[in-house]
């Protein structure tokens, strides 16, 4: 249980991948009505680090998430990734969706290669790259079908290739099992794993599951439960890979983060 | 590489024996019995001519229809007047469409288009296009323009709302997965706005082509020499139900032809819609 700086000291790497200085966020709605979503979230992640966010929902994860996307601008505060202020979204980060958000007209190939081809890379190579990505996520074989013919599981499948082909040096994944049943959800958890360990990248991954965030992170960030979203704890999780959900100090750390939140997580 | 075969589904359908109940709940048992039941109720109700003499038994509206195939009515056989119909239809159709929907997608994607197009056309939209028939008349005379005139006004509607809805209604959040990806705004709207919004404008495109056989009918009825509508209205002049209905029928075979030739063009321009109605 430490501050983000003194994990990234321990880790050896004192420059951080990326920075968000006393980020805060204010939403006008209905033309005067504010609403606080973020307050004063300030964070370091190393390269190659697997950053959990955990918190429940409207937390303001999620609009933590997309203002590193670019999607929203932070209201106050800057978000720092690879020593360039973030002010749009660009191709260093890839986002993956909750909702798969996969083109239902395009087919796999033709979602996965999206990236490559908008930034105006040749068919050939672009068919390439989208296919070694392909063949990551294990969806060889249905490069031809159209989204809607793919189980959840296999959409999702489908969008992390699709932000991965862009090869992005930051994988942004905010909530990507949550549509999921338990088992597959489980055996996703188990893939992120991994394609991370076979692809190295920064990732920072939204979840609400406390089980997920234990499996997947590094580090996982606690968020407070309620607006305007503020960062409660951080928890080292320095436990071997692969974890399993039933070992002791698995368990533990399981328990110890529960307690510490009034919040069923 | 790990197997992803327990995230696929399949469905496997197995045979089941044939049994009386199985025989009275067969779909297509159902559906024969159904349109037994239509045609005996017709034919019996035209033979005792319960409804008086003007309804004529289905066997003769098949046989009438025979004969003005082989006989011309004022110039043209069953097949003339079904193509002078259908013609106007294509005409009219074609043009309101190539017009409407981009003129539906340019008020979706540009708030200027919108404010200056939207008050014209709400002021338009409540007009039957049945009311423009007289105008168009006086207008264009009682040829060809006036027809097409009608059919033009009639489709220009759900043309152009469907295309405009289908893109107001796109999901927002795949305008980002293009931002994020790297693109622009040209690429927001010819890579996720126009595709997403192609469904919607063949739904349009459908309405049209029923409003459409409506128009070209109404405008037939009032004023023409050739076409469906001037069949049946000769038919009802002549006092004979055979060649009305006969007319009718014709009618309905050729709307239900270029519904299918529109849904053609639909699943060659759209193939994972295609996909997802499993033809």
């Amino acid at each position: 249980m430490e501050d983000g700086n003194k994990t990234m000291a321990e880790n050896g790497n004192t420059h951080a991948k990326i920075s968000c200085k006393n980020v805060s966020k204010t939403f006008i709605q209905k033309g005067t009505q504010q609403v606080h979503v973020l307050d004063g979230i300030s964070l370091d992640v190393a390269e190659n680090e697997f950053v959990v966010i955990l918190g429940p929902g409207q937390c303001g994860k999620s609009t933590l998430l997309r203002i590193m996307a670019g999607l929203e601008t932070a209201s106050t505060g800057s978000v720092i990734i690879n020593d360039k202020e973030v002010d749009g979204p660009g191709q260093d980060r890839g986002l993956v969706f909750q909702s798969y958000m996969l083109f239902a007209w395009k087919t796999v190939m033709g979602n996965v290669e999206m990236g490559p081809k908008l930034r105006g890379v040749g068919k050939e190579e672009r068919r390439k790259v989208a296919q070694h990505y392909i063949d990551m996520v294990g969806l060889q074989g249905f490069e031809n079908k159209y989204p809607h013919q793919l189980s959840g599981g296999m959409k999702q499948r489908a969008g992390i290739a699709r932000a991965y082909a862009n090869q992005p040096q930051v994988m942004l994944l905010d909530e990507p099992f949550g549509q999921l049943d338990a088992q597959t959800r489980i055996y996703m958890e188990q893939e992120t794993v991994r394609i991370w360990e076979q692809e190295k990248r920064t990732v920072i991954f939204v979840t609400n599951n406390i089980d997920e965030a234990l499996f997947l992170g590094d580090r996982i960030i606690c968020m407070e439960g309620k607006l305007p979203g503020r960062i409660r704890e951080v928890y080292d999780v320095n436990l071997p890979r692969p974890r399993k959900f039933t070992d002791l100090d698995f368990l533990k750390l399981r328990h110890e983060i529960t307690e510490a939140s009034e919040l069923t997580l | 590489m790990t197997s992803i075969a327990n995230e696929t589904q399949s469905a496997k359908k197995e045979r089941a024996p044939i049994t009386v109940k199985a025989v009275l709940t067969n779909k297509w048992f159902l559906y024969a019995v159904s349109l037994t039941f239509f045609f005996g109720l017709w034919d019996y109700v035209a033979y005792k001519k319960i409804l008086g003499s003007s309804l004529a038994r289905p066997l003769e509206v098949v046989n009438y229809m025979g004969y003005m195939i082989n006989h011309r009515l004022a110039g043209n056989s069953l097949w003339g007047h079904a193509w002078a119909s259908t013609r106007r239809i294509l005409i009219g159709f074609s043009i309101a469409s190539l017009i409407a929907v981009p003129l539906g997608l340019m008020m979706a994607l540009n708030k200027y288009v919108n404010a200056i197009v939207k008050p014209i056309f709400d002021l338009m939209k409540p007009m039957p296009p049945i009311a423009w028939i007289s105008i168009s008349i006086l207008w264009f005379g009682i040829g060809e323009p006036s027809k097409v005139f009608i059919i033009i006004i009639g489709t220009f509607v759900p043309c152009l709302l469907n295309a405009y809805n289908g893109v107001r209604l796109v999901e927002p959040e795949l305008y980002d997965v293009v931002r994020v990806l790297g693109g622009n705004r040209r690429d927001e709207i010819f890579q996720v706005c126009f595709p997403a919004a192609f469904p919607a404008i063949f739904a349009g495109l459908q309405i049209s082509l029923s409003v459409a056989w409506t128009c070209v009918l109404a405008a037939e009825l009032v004023s023409a020499r050739s076409g469906l509508g001037y069949v049946i209205i000769k038919g009802m002049n002549l006092g004979r139900p055979a060649m009305v209905l006969g007319g009718m029928v014709a009618i309905a075979l050729a709307a239900l032809m270029t519904s299918q030739l529109v849904g053609l063009l639909e699943k060659v321009l759209c193939p994972w819609k295609r996909e997802i109605e499993g033809l």
